[in-house]
């Protein structure tokens, strides 16, 4: 199951544990009952959303379908999925290219300062992204975070390959 | 500190647990809560919130052993589930305004501060540096290290690819490698040395 070893595994896995809260299986029982409780005292509420959901889903497909047969006639936008599947490859060409590169044990301040602020940036859009098709207009949005992410990648990639060729 | 999905759970407490026993179910509690409890603080950070999510995995996990097939250990089973809660939760609008929170504006942290006195400096270096990855990087780490879970795993996990987990991977360690080199150095210039 563990993919491989590495020098982190051990020192990672020798912190010290943190102790569960006292009492910890009786405060479970009462979680567990004031949810029982609460689920007991929503049914009627959620039986009134269904009816709500339903009515306005249906509202919403009927305006959909009018759109669809005003619309039968152009052809299929399919320029958003090309093209993000464009940035998705180059994306995937970009980590590739930034694992081939040779890991550091030790760079100068201001370059460690740079890698960090990218790498932030990087999982913050990651958290972007991973909550983009809630957000309404998901496409149009995924893809700019798409094209962020790929601009990002590309800045990671040649502060990293610069470090690497400066050091030879 | 053995992996979660290690821990042995006799084959009569499990079957009991599967049909429902109160003092089985007690008994799985009481010998996975610590591990999970650690796994959750790793991931989250807040003491508070870890120990919600706590409450939340056993209280899934008393709704829905019934469902729990048998196919992994059970100590896996209720693993996946905290897994699942903790990554709902660095998901949530919630922890990101918490996250925003602990920042001052000169870039200090607000968390309360690592109870270090158990701890050796090489480990209470590590710790620091640990918490200072972003959220989901240290998900990454602490799965792959700690909990053995492979990148394809953490992957599916985080609904990325396992070249993510990778990428995500390299660099955490890139970036441990420098905070510990940075506070090694740091020590070494503040050591006071007889006139």
């Amino acid at each position: 199951m563990h993919a491989g070893m590495n020098e982190w595994d051990g020192r990672l896995a020798a912190l010290a544990d943190f102790d569960p809260p006292v009492d910890g299986w009786a405060a479970v029982l009462a979680a567990r009952r004031q949810r029982e409780s609460r689920l007991t005292m929503r049914w009627p509420a959620a039986l009134a959303a269904v009816v709500l959901t339903a009515a306005l889903g249906l509202g919403w497909w009927l305006q959909s379908a009018q759109r669809e047969l005003a619309t039968a006639s152009l052809p299929a936008p399919t320029a958003y999925a090309l093209a993000s599947a464009g940035i998705r490859a180059e994306n995937e060409r970009l980590e590739w290219m930034l694992a081939t590169l040779p890991e550091r044990h030790a760079m100068r301040g201001s370059t460690a300062f740079t890698l960090a602020e990218l790498e932030d940036r990087l999982a913050l859009l990651d958290d972007h992204l991973s909550r983009v098709n809630l957000e309404p207009n998901a496409p149009e949005r995924a893809e700019r975070l798409w094209r962020e992410r790929v601009d990002l990648m590309h800045s990671l990639v040649q502060v990293r390959y610069a470090d690497a060729i400066g050091t030879r | 500190m053995a992996r979660i999905a290690d821990i042995d759970i006799p084959a009569p407490v499990v079957a009991a647990a599967r049909s429902g026993d109160a003092a089985a179910l007690e008994a799985v509690y009481h010998a996975t809560a610590g591990p999970v409890y650690t796994l959750l603080r790793r991931l989250v950070r807040r003491p508070a919130i870890a120990e919600e999510l706590l409450q939340e995995t056993f209280v899934d996990v008393l709704e829905h052993i019934d469902a729990f097939e048998g196919r992994c250990p059970l100590a896996a089973w209720v693993r996946s589930i905290a897994v699942n809660r903790a990554l709902m939760y660095l998901r949530s609008p919630w922890h990101r305004s918490l996250e925003w929170l602990d920042k001052d504006p000169g870039g200090a942290d607000r968390l309360p501060a690592i109870d270090s006195g158990a701890l050796t400096d090489e480990d209470a270096g590590l710790e620091r540096a640990l918490m200072t990855l972003p959220a989901l990087t240290r998900a990454v780490v602490w799965l792959h290290d700690v909990e053995g879970f492979t990148h394809s795993e953490i992957g599916t996990a985080l609904g990325r690819t396992p070249s993510f987990s990778k990428s995500q991977l390299s660099r955490a360690h890139a970036r441990l490698r420098n905070l510990l080199g940075a506070e090694a150095t740091l020590a070494e210039g503040t050591t006071c040395t007889p006139a």
